[in-house]
Protein backbone atom coordinates (compact mmCIF):
# COMPACT_ATOMS: atom_id res chain seq x y z
CA UNK A 1 0.00 0.00 0.00
CA UNK A 2 2.88 1.82 0.95
CA UNK A 3 4.59 1.49 -1.97
CA UNK A 4 1.93 2.05 -4.37
CA UNK A 5 0.68 4.99 -2.34
CA UNK A 6 4.31 6.62 -2.91
CA UNK A 7 4.36 5.39 -6.43
CA UNK A 8 1.81 7.36 -7.08
CA UNK A 9 2.89 10.18 -6.04
CA UNK A 10 6.04 10.09 -7.40
CA UNK A 11 3.60 9.41 -10.96
CA UNK A 12 2.45 12.12 -9.72
CA UNK A 13 4.98 14.76 -8.93
CA UNK A 14 7.01 13.32 -12.31
CA UNK A 15 4.12 14.14 -14.79
CA UNK A 16 3.29 17.81 -12.49
CA UNK A 17 6.97 18.60 -13.09
CA UNK A 18 7.37 17.27 -16.76
CA UNK A 19 3.32 19.37 -17.58
CA UNK A 20 5.64 22.19 -15.87
CA UNK A 21 8.16 21.99 -18.45
CA UNK A 22 6.16 21.57 -21.44
CA UNK A 23 3.56 24.42 -20.14
CA UNK A 24 6.88 26.60 -20.38
CA UNK A 25 8.61 25.15 -23.36
CA UNK A 26 4.94 25.44 -24.78
CA UNK A 27 4.63 29.06 -23.27
CA UNK A 28 8.54 30.23 -24.86
CA UNK A 29 8.06 28.80 -28.68
CA UNK A 30 4.44 30.36 -29.20
CA UNK A 31 5.47 33.45 -27.93
CA UNK A 32 8.45 33.35 -29.69
CA UNK A 33 6.73 32.93 -32.74
CA UNK A 34 4.00 35.10 -32.41
CA UNK A 35 6.75 37.87 -32.41
CA UNK A 36 9.00 36.80 -34.88
CA UNK A 37 5.16 36.72 -36.78
CA UNK A 38 5.08 40.62 -35.45
CA UNK A 39 8.26 41.02 -36.47
CA UNK A 40 8.00 39.63 -40.02
CA UNK A 41 4.74 41.63 -40.67
CA UNK A 42 6.19 44.61 -39.32
CA UNK A 43 9.59 43.98 -41.10
CA UNK A 44 7.29 43.42 -44.12
CA UNK A 45 5.43 46.68 -43.80
CA UNK A 46 8.58 48.34 -42.63
CA UNK A 47 9.69 47.22 -46.22
CA UNK A 48 6.73 48.16 -48.08
CA UNK A 49 7.00 51.80 -46.21
CA UNK A 50 11.17 51.93 -46.71
CA UNK A 51 10.13 50.99 -50.68
CA UNK A 52 7.62 53.96 -51.06
CA UNK A 53 10.17 56.23 -49.25
CA UNK A 54 12.89 55.14 -51.56
CA UNK A 55 10.42 55.91 -54.74
CA UNK A 56 9.21 59.19 -52.85
CA UNK A 57 12.71 60.20 -52.32
CA UNK A 58 13.86 59.49 -55.89
CA UNK A 59 11.00 61.31 -57.45
CA UNK A 60 11.95 63.86 -54.93
CA UNK A 61 15.75 64.18 -55.92
CA UNK A 62 14.59 63.68 -59.52
CA UNK A 63 12.45 66.69 -59.14
CA UNK A 64 15.06 68.89 -57.45
CA UNK A 65 17.37 67.90 -60.40
CA UNK A 66 15.20 69.10 -62.25
CA UNK A 67 14.88 72.80 -60.57
CA UNK A 68 18.71 72.30 -60.61
CA UNK A 69 18.67 72.44 -64.37
CA UNK A 70 15.99 74.98 -64.65
CA UNK A 71 17.16 77.36 -61.98
CA UNK A 72 20.76 77.27 -64.48
CA UNK A 73 18.88 78.11 -67.27
CA UNK A 74 16.74 80.62 -66.15
CA UNK A 75 20.25 82.06 -64.12
CA UNK A 76 22.08 81.61 -67.73
CA UNK A 77 19.23 83.36 -69.48
CA UNK A 78 19.28 86.11 -66.47
CA UNK A 79 22.75 86.73 -67.35
CA UNK A 80 22.11 86.65 -71.00
CA UNK A 81 19.40 89.22 -70.60
CA UNK A 82 21.79 91.68 -68.52
CA UNK A 83 24.50 91.24 -71.23
CA UNK A 84 22.19 92.33 -73.80
CA UNK A 85 21.05 95.58 -71.59
CA UNK A 86 24.43 96.55 -70.14
CA UNK A 87 25.66 96.42 -74.11
CA UNK A 88 22.57 98.06 -74.93
CA UNK A 89 22.79 101.11 -72.29
CA UNK A 90 26.41 100.84 -72.60
CA UNK A 91 26.30 101.85 -76.41
CA UNK A 92 23.42 104.08 -76.10
CA UNK A 93 25.67 105.93 -73.39
CA UNK A 94 28.55 105.53 -75.34
CA UNK A 95 27.02 107.38 -78.17
CA UNK A 96 24.89 109.98 -76.13
CA UNK A 97 28.63 110.33 -74.31
CA UNK A 98 30.29 111.01 -77.69
CA UNK A 99 27.89 112.95 -79.60
CA UNK A 100 27.83 115.55 -76.69
CA UNK A 101 31.56 115.45 -76.23
CA UNK A 102 31.72 115.99 -80.08
CA UNK A 103 29.19 118.77 -79.69
CA UNK A 104 31.23 119.71 -76.18
CA UNK A 105 34.52 120.01 -79.01
CA UNK A 106 32.99 121.29 -82.17
CA UNK A 107 32.20 124.42 -79.38
CA UNK A 108 35.62 124.70 -78.03
CA UNK A 109 37.29 124.30 -81.60
CA UNK A 110 34.63 127.29 -82.56
CA UNK A 111 33.22 125.49 -85.78
CA UNK A 112 30.00 126.21 -84.80
CA UNK A 113 28.28 129.11 -83.78
CA UNK A 114 27.72 129.11 -80.20
CA UNK A 115 23.94 130.47 -78.45
CA UNK A 116 22.57 129.85 -75.71
CA UNK A 117 22.58 130.63 -71.92
CA UNK A 118 26.26 131.62 -70.46
CA UNK A 119 27.54 134.28 -68.05
CA UNK A 120 29.19 137.44 -68.75
CA UNK A 121 32.10 138.24 -66.67
CA UNK A 122 33.87 141.89 -66.94
CA UNK A 123 37.14 142.12 -65.41
CA UNK A 124 38.19 145.94 -64.89
CA UNK A 125 41.16 147.35 -63.68
CA UNK A 126 41.44 148.86 -59.92
CA UNK A 127 40.73 152.24 -59.19
CA UNK A 128 43.88 154.78 -59.58
CA UNK A 129 45.57 154.40 -56.47
CA UNK A 130 48.30 157.41 -55.57
CA UNK A 131 49.34 155.67 -52.74
CA UNK A 132 50.61 152.49 -54.57
CA UNK A 133 54.07 153.33 -57.23
CA UNK A 134 52.98 149.86 -58.53
CA UNK A 135 50.24 150.34 -61.18
CA UNK A 136 50.87 146.95 -61.98
CA UNK A 137 49.35 146.03 -58.44
CA UNK A 138 45.88 147.11 -59.62
CA UNK A 139 45.58 145.96 -63.62
CA UNK A 140 44.18 142.76 -65.14
CA UNK A 141 47.12 141.18 -66.58
CA UNK A 142 47.13 138.68 -68.66
CA UNK A 143 47.43 135.66 -65.73
CA UNK A 144 43.96 137.09 -64.09
CA UNK A 145 42.05 136.21 -67.42
CA UNK A 146 43.84 132.71 -67.69
CA UNK A 147 42.48 131.87 -64.49
CA UNK A 148 39.33 132.99 -65.50
CA UNK A 149 39.47 130.70 -68.45
CA UNK A 150 41.07 127.95 -66.81
CA UNK A 151 37.89 128.18 -64.08
CA UNK A 152 35.47 128.30 -66.88
CA UNK A 153 36.53 125.79 -69.01
CA UNK A 154 36.87 123.09 -66.43
CA UNK A 155 33.38 124.11 -64.94
CA UNK A 156 32.39 122.85 -68.43
CA UNK A 157 32.11 126.51 -70.30
CA UNK A 158 31.25 125.12 -73.79
CA UNK A 159 32.39 128.36 -75.73
CA UNK A 160 34.66 131.16 -74.10
CA UNK A 161 34.86 134.27 -75.73
CA UNK A 162 37.05 137.61 -74.85
CA UNK A 163 35.45 141.05 -76.22
CA UNK A 164 33.79 139.57 -78.67
CA UNK A 165 36.69 136.93 -80.14
CA UNK A 166 36.16 133.35 -79.43
CA UNK A 167 38.91 131.44 -77.48
CA UNK A 168 39.68 128.62 -79.07
CA UNK A 169 41.07 125.43 -77.70
CA UNK A 170 44.88 126.45 -79.47
CA UNK A 171 44.35 130.05 -78.64
CA UNK A 172 46.98 132.06 -77.03
CA UNK A 173 47.24 134.91 -74.55
CA UNK A 174 50.10 137.38 -74.22
CA UNK A 175 50.33 140.10 -71.66
CA UNK A 176 51.59 142.82 -73.76
CA UNK A 177 51.85 145.97 -71.24
CA UNK A 178 48.63 147.23 -71.09
CA UNK A 179 46.49 145.49 -73.18
CA UNK A 180 46.55 141.47 -73.91
CA UNK A 181 46.81 140.11 -76.91
CA UNK A 182 44.64 136.94 -78.23
CA UNK A 183 45.64 135.47 -81.55
CA UNK A 184 47.28 138.20 -82.44
CA UNK A 185 44.25 140.46 -82.07
CA UNK A 186 44.97 143.38 -78.65
CA UNK A 187 42.35 143.88 -76.50
CA UNK A 188 42.67 146.80 -74.07
CA UNK A 189 40.60 146.80 -70.38
CA UNK A 190 37.96 146.11 -69.47
CA UNK A 191 37.66 142.78 -70.53
CA UNK A 192 34.03 141.33 -71.22
CA UNK A 193 34.15 137.19 -70.42
CA UNK A 194 31.86 135.40 -72.43
CA UNK A 195 31.06 132.19 -71.45
CA UNK A 196 27.95 129.57 -73.02
CA UNK A 197 27.10 126.66 -70.18
CA UNK A 198 25.16 125.70 -67.44
CA UNK A 199 25.44 128.95 -65.75
CA UNK A 200 24.67 128.33 -62.43
CA UNK A 201 27.35 125.83 -62.21
CA UNK A 202 29.80 128.22 -63.93
CA UNK A 203 28.60 131.06 -60.96
CA UNK A 204 29.01 128.87 -58.54
CA UNK A 205 32.54 127.66 -59.38
CA UNK A 206 33.97 131.18 -59.82
CA UNK A 207 32.23 132.03 -56.36
CA UNK A 208 33.83 129.33 -54.73
CA UNK A 209 35.34 130.29 -51.29
CA UNK A 210 39.25 130.94 -52.10
CA UNK A 211 38.16 130.44 -55.60
CA UNK A 212 39.31 132.66 -58.76
CA UNK A 213 37.12 135.72 -58.07
CA UNK A 214 38.19 135.96 -54.51
CA UNK A 215 41.67 135.77 -55.85
CA UNK A 216 40.89 138.60 -58.56
CA UNK A 217 39.14 140.60 -56.18
CA UNK A 218 42.27 140.12 -54.02
CA UNK A 219 44.45 141.85 -56.80
CA UNK A 220 42.04 145.07 -56.78
CA UNK A 221 40.48 144.03 -59.93
CA UNK A 222 36.71 144.68 -60.24
CA UNK A 223 34.58 141.24 -61.25
CA UNK A 224 31.48 141.99 -62.39
CA UNK A 225 29.11 138.66 -62.72
CA UNK A 226 26.20 138.56 -64.69
CA UNK A 227 23.84 135.77 -66.05
CA UNK A 228 22.86 135.84 -69.53
CA UNK A 229 19.85 134.24 -71.03
CA UNK A 230 21.24 134.31 -74.37
CA UNK A 231 24.82 135.04 -75.62
CA UNK A 232 25.91 134.12 -78.99
CA UNK A 233 29.04 133.61 -80.51
CA UNK A 234 30.30 133.73 -84.20
CA UNK A 235 32.05 130.85 -85.47
CA UNK A 236 35.79 131.58 -85.73
CA UNK A 237 36.27 131.86 -89.44
CA UNK A 238 40.07 129.82 -90.50
CA UNK A 239 41.98 132.45 -92.20
CA UNK A 240 44.71 130.49 -93.74
CA UNK B 1 1.98 10.06 -21.43
CA UNK B 2 -0.98 12.28 -23.03
CA UNK B 3 -0.17 15.19 -19.90
CA UNK B 4 2.92 16.48 -20.79
CA UNK B 5 1.45 16.86 -24.88
CA UNK B 6 -1.42 18.45 -23.57
CA UNK B 7 0.88 21.02 -21.12
CA UNK B 8 2.79 21.99 -24.60
CA UNK B 9 -0.40 22.35 -26.38
CA UNK B 10 -1.29 24.87 -23.86
CA UNK B 11 1.42 26.69 -23.56
CA UNK B 12 2.04 27.02 -27.24
CA UNK B 13 -1.59 28.73 -26.75
CA UNK B 14 -1.07 30.74 -24.09
CA UNK B 15 2.29 32.24 -25.93
CA UNK B 16 0.39 32.47 -29.23
CA UNK B 17 -2.85 34.35 -27.22
CA UNK B 18 0.03 37.01 -25.37
CA UNK B 19 0.59 39.93 -27.25
CA UNK B 20 2.86 41.50 -25.31
CA UNK B 21 5.90 43.59 -27.31
CA UNK B 22 9.09 43.48 -25.92
CA UNK B 23 12.20 45.60 -26.72
CA UNK B 24 14.13 44.29 -29.55
CA UNK B 25 16.86 43.49 -27.85
CA UNK B 26 15.65 41.43 -26.02
CA UNK B 27 14.80 39.05 -28.74
CA UNK B 28 18.80 37.41 -28.07
CA UNK B 29 17.10 36.41 -25.08
CA UNK B 30 14.19 34.54 -26.16
CA UNK B 31 15.55 33.12 -29.32
CA UNK B 32 18.43 31.48 -26.76
CA UNK B 33 15.62 30.38 -23.99
CA UNK B 34 13.88 28.40 -26.75
CA UNK B 35 17.29 26.68 -27.98
CA UNK B 36 17.59 26.03 -24.36
CA UNK B 37 14.28 24.66 -24.21
CA UNK B 38 14.59 22.35 -26.97
CA UNK B 39 18.08 20.94 -26.05
CA UNK B 40 16.49 20.25 -22.86
CA UNK B 41 13.57 18.54 -24.04
CA UNK B 42 15.50 16.79 -26.74
CA UNK B 43 17.83 15.79 -23.97
CA UNK B 44 15.20 14.75 -21.31
CA UNK B 45 14.05 11.83 -24.50
CA UNK B 46 17.67 10.59 -25.08
CA UNK B 47 17.78 10.39 -21.51
CA UNK B 48 14.06 8.35 -20.72
CA UNK B 49 15.93 6.40 -24.75
CA UNK B 50 18.79 5.34 -22.88
CA UNK B 51 17.22 4.51 -19.76
CA UNK B 52 18.84 7.32 -17.49
CA UNK B 53 16.13 9.34 -17.46
CA UNK B 54 16.05 11.36 -13.68
CA UNK B 55 13.55 14.14 -13.68
CA UNK B 56 15.29 16.15 -11.05
CA UNK B 57 18.42 16.24 -13.63
CA UNK B 58 15.52 17.37 -16.42
CA UNK B 59 14.07 20.12 -14.68
CA UNK B 60 16.72 21.67 -13.08
CA UNK B 61 18.50 21.36 -16.53
CA UNK B 62 15.85 22.77 -18.23
CA UNK B 63 15.58 26.12 -15.95
CA UNK B 64 18.98 26.59 -15.01
CA UNK B 65 19.74 26.17 -18.89
CA UNK B 66 17.49 28.85 -20.06
CA UNK B 67 18.40 31.49 -17.10
CA UNK B 68 22.50 30.87 -18.03
CA UNK B 69 21.99 30.98 -21.39
CA UNK B 70 19.79 34.58 -21.29
CA UNK B 71 22.44 35.46 -17.92
CA UNK B 72 25.50 35.16 -20.94
CA UNK B 73 23.39 36.76 -23.11
CA UNK B 74 22.72 39.28 -20.68
CA UNK B 75 26.57 39.94 -20.16
CA UNK B 76 27.29 39.69 -23.99
CA UNK B 77 24.90 42.90 -24.39
CA UNK B 78 26.51 44.74 -21.50
CA UNK B 79 30.35 43.54 -22.40
CA UNK B 80 29.77 44.34 -26.36
CA UNK B 81 30.64 41.18 -27.03
CA UNK B 82 28.31 38.40 -28.64
CA UNK B 83 28.20 36.12 -25.97
CA UNK B 84 24.93 34.87 -27.14
CA UNK B 85 26.81 33.32 -29.89
CA UNK B 86 28.52 30.56 -27.59
CA UNK B 87 25.48 29.60 -26.06
CA UNK B 88 23.91 29.45 -29.29
CA UNK B 89 26.81 27.11 -30.50
CA UNK B 90 26.69 25.16 -27.43
CA UNK B 91 22.84 24.63 -27.36
CA UNK B 92 22.70 23.98 -31.20
CA UNK B 93 25.55 21.12 -31.18
CA UNK B 94 24.41 19.27 -28.45
CA UNK B 95 20.63 19.53 -29.75
CA UNK B 96 22.08 17.85 -32.91
CA UNK B 97 23.84 15.22 -30.98
CA UNK B 98 21.01 14.77 -28.95
CA UNK B 99 18.63 14.28 -31.93
CA UNK B 100 21.43 11.96 -33.47
CA UNK B 101 21.52 9.69 -30.67
CA UNK B 102 17.93 9.40 -30.58
CA UNK B 103 17.59 8.96 -34.28
CA UNK B 104 20.48 5.77 -33.95
CA UNK B 105 18.63 4.38 -30.95
CA UNK B 106 15.26 4.37 -32.58
CA UNK B 107 16.76 2.84 -35.66
CA UNK B 108 18.36 -0.02 -33.49
CA UNK B 109 14.96 -0.74 -32.15
CA UNK B 110 13.56 -0.80 -35.02
CA UNK B 111 15.98 -3.03 -36.12
CA UNK B 112 15.63 -5.29 -33.63
CA UNK B 113 11.49 -5.59 -33.61
CA UNK B 114 12.41 -6.14 -37.31
CA UNK B 115 14.63 -8.73 -36.96
CA UNK B 116 12.44 -10.40 -33.58
CA UNK B 117 9.01 -10.27 -36.37
CA UNK B 118 11.42 -11.86 -38.53
CA UNK B 119 12.70 -14.60 -36.08
CA UNK B 120 8.90 -15.07 -34.93
CA UNK B 121 7.86 -15.61 -38.26
CA UNK B 122 10.74 -18.15 -39.10
CA UNK B 123 10.35 -20.16 -36.08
Amino acid sequence: MKKKNSKENFFSRKQFQLLIVCVVMGFIIGYSYNLAKDNREAGSANKELFEQEETYREELIAQQERNKELTDEANALQEKIRKYEKSFVASKKDYTKLVEEAEDLRLLLGDLNSEGKGIRITLQDGDYDPKSANPNDYIVHESHVFKMLNELKISGAQAIAINGQRVLANSYIRCNGPVITIDGKQHPAPFVIEAVGDSATLIASLNLNGGVVDQLLNDNIVVSLEENQKLSMPKVKVES
Amino acid sequence: MWLPFLGLIFGLALGLLTNIQIPSIYENYLSIAVLAALDTLFGGIRAQLQQVYDDKVFVSGFFFNIALAAGLAFLGVYLGIDLYLAAIFAFGVRLFQNIAIIRRILLTRIDEKRHKRNKNSIE
